[in-house]
């Protein structure tokens, strides 16, 4: 088998995936051609008065119909065509397909009349098409090949050695035999001909190597950030160990396990584990965002948002009474509908947004969580009249590591990783989280924020 | 009293859990690798293993849980991991880790006697 694949060609399923389809595309355009053939040969000779001859409506309804005889055939087999580089594949196929339609038109060109027909102009078109799927040595043999019978048939038929087939009524004079007519055109034509096809190729192969060169380099990034991960990963596992270790002992002392502890040391070093917790979540957060961006599959399942919702509202009660929050959750669909998703993974998200809202909202503060249907998904709002985001720093709280202003000044914890978590997570499922601040529940003093999830169903 | 096998790489971890443990009249053996690991619950026989996940070696925690109980180790398994096993993100959803129990570190000293008195006597109500 010769072989066709170009060098580029390296990331074969998607190469084998376009060249099948535009072989598909071929066969279904090649359905159109034979109608407008079948159009040609009737609405010329009503409409513009033009007769052809017994022998040329005879050889072109043949000619039709042969086309599309091989037309449904290669429909039949296109299925069966393997992508298999060594074996016949594809662009074989391709080939097959050209090389017949080529012999279809070189017999249409010579029964509607050689030099004269305008018909000639589809040997353009086919190769310029040719030329966007074929290796150029292949294509510019096919050129040589078009233009050497090209030649043949008008100086043959100049000479005599070939019947010249007129369309009657066409042309006042004939132009087959004026020899100056017949070397001017057959010598534009092959022009024509060669540039378009080494052009058209030229350029084809370009744009390939571009596309090619842009999934090497995506696919490079991508390597890179699963490397990036993995080392953040295991440079905060590293990390952490010597602080766990500095941790348990800061336990084992402040519990006693050692003995009695002097009153002000013990001051001391209860803020310094207070100190080593912050480190340790901080940490901890950062292992998890790594994880989350590695885990590229996530595990689907059907998941009711209401139960999901409830379960986290009840896992955060303590904390809830504990600063005697008014919370509300409101279920205000209209249809019911289950999201298809990672159930642990939302889990976190939401509970990122809860605890964030619980957190930030002071003493018997409110917090509302509504649940509605929007256009074919569901939204969920987290509505806090907490202290609120401010508005220049709004687009910028999903980014890593992010810290509004006003909870650094506040001596809040965190590690600003949370919502990033979030993001990364409704994402992951199709859907989109806004954030607005300040929110309805909002007042002068605690502007408030509520944050719209939107997830597909 | 039961004895107890910490089998850990960060030697302060060692010091620190048998501290706790003895102050409660526990017995503890250590190991810092998976392969003293193995000699010393081979020789020693304990009621309860604290095994680390041990990321860096080779044959890591989860390795050696698993070698235990090919062996018929039915000794009960708490074992100590850096990511919240509630996270689920350090195991696979089919491996089957044959431990009894997951804590992430830090485990507080009182936490830590809780969970190891609870192992003990779930395991000698079954026997």
């Amino acid at each position: 088998m010769v072989n066709l694949i170009p060098a580029w060609a390296q990331h074969f399923d998607a190469f084998w995936d376009a060249i099948q389809r535009r072989n598909l595309w071929f066969i279904k355009l090649r359905y159109g051609a034979v109608i407008m053939l079948l159009m040609f040969l009737f609405l010329t000779e009503f409409s513009l008065g033009l007769t052809f001859s017994k022998v040329q409506s005879t050889a072109l309804i043949v000619i039709t119909i042969m086309i599309q005889l091989y037309n449904l055939i290669l429909h039949l087999k296109i299925k069966s065509i393997r992508c298999d580089s060594d074996k016949f594949n594809p662009l074989h196929f391709s080939l097959v397909q050209m090389l017949l339609d080529l012999i279809a038109l070189g017999m249409i060109v010579y029964y509607t009349g050689g030099i004269e027909t305008p018909l000639f102009m589809l040997f353009i078109f086919h190769m310029i098409i040719g030329s966007l799927i074929l290796p150029g040595f292949i294509i510019n043999s096919i050129a040589i090949a078009v233009i050497f019978y090209f030649i043949a048939l008008t100086i043959g038929e100049y000479f005599g050695l070939i019947q010249h087939q007129a369309i009657i009524g066409f042309l006042k004079v004939p132009l087959y035999n004026n020899l100056k007519f017949v070397i001017v055109y057959d010598t534009i034509f092959s022009f024509v001909m060669i540039m378009s096809v080494v052009l058209a190729n030229t350029i084809a192969s370009q744009l390939y190597k571009m596309e090619q060169q842009l999934v090497e380099s995506i696919d490079k990034l991508n390597r890179a950030e699963v490397e990036k991960q993995n080392y953040v990963i295991g440079l905060v596992h590293e990390i952490k160990s010597p602080l766990v270790a500095v941790h348990s002992y800061l336990d084992v002392i402040l519990q006693k396990f050692l003995g009695p502890v002097d009153k002000k040391v013990e001051e001391k070093l209860i803020r310094a584990r207070s100190r080593s917790d912050e480190a340790i979540n901080m940490v901890n957060d950062v292992l998890k965002v790594s994880k989350l961006r590695l885990l590229d599959e996530i595990s689907v399942g059907k998941i009711e948002i209401k139960e999901l919702v409830e379960a986290l509202i009840n896992n955060f009660q303590d904390a809830i009474s504990l600063k005697n929050i008014k919370l509300d959750f409101f279920d205000n669909r209209k249809l019911f509908s289950e999201i298809t998703g990672d159930k642990f993974l939302l889990e976190i998200a939401f509970s990122n947004l809860l605890s964030n809202a619980i957190k930030y909202v002071s003493q018997n503060g409110k917090i509302q969580i509504i649940l509605s249907n929007r256009n074919s998904g569901i939204e969920l709002e987290f509505c806090d009249d907490g202290i609120g985001i401010p508005s220049n720093e709004l687009p910028k709280i999903f980014n890593d590591f992010f810290r509004a202003s006003n909870i650094k000044s506040k001596n809040y914890e965190g590690s600003g990783l949370g919502l990033s978590v979030v993001k990364h997570v409704i994402e992951k499922h199709g859907g989109k989280i806004e954030a607005i601040s300040p929110s309805r529940l909002g007042n002068k003093n605690n502007p408030g924020s509520a944050f719209f999830i939107f997830l597909p169903v | 009293m039961a004895l107890i096998a910490i089998i850990d790489d960060d030697h302060d971890i060692l010091d620190a859990s048998s501290l706790v443990l003895n102050s409660r009249g526990f017995k503890v053996i250590t190991a810092l690798n998976p392969d003293d690991g193995y000699k010393i619950v081979k020789e020693n026989k304990p009621d309860l293993i604290i095994l680390d996940v041990m990321m860096n070696e080779p044959d890591d925690g989860f390795y050696l849980a698993q070698k235990f109980r090919k062996e018929k180790i039915l000794t009960p398994i708490i074992m100590y991991t850096s990511v919240s096993k509630s996270f689920g993100m350090d195991f696979g959803v089919n491996e089957l880790v044959p431990v009894n129990e997951f804590v992430e570190k830090p485990i507080s000293p009182d936490q830590l006697i809780e969970k190891v008195e609870a192992l003990l006597s779930r395991k000698e109500g079954r026997s």
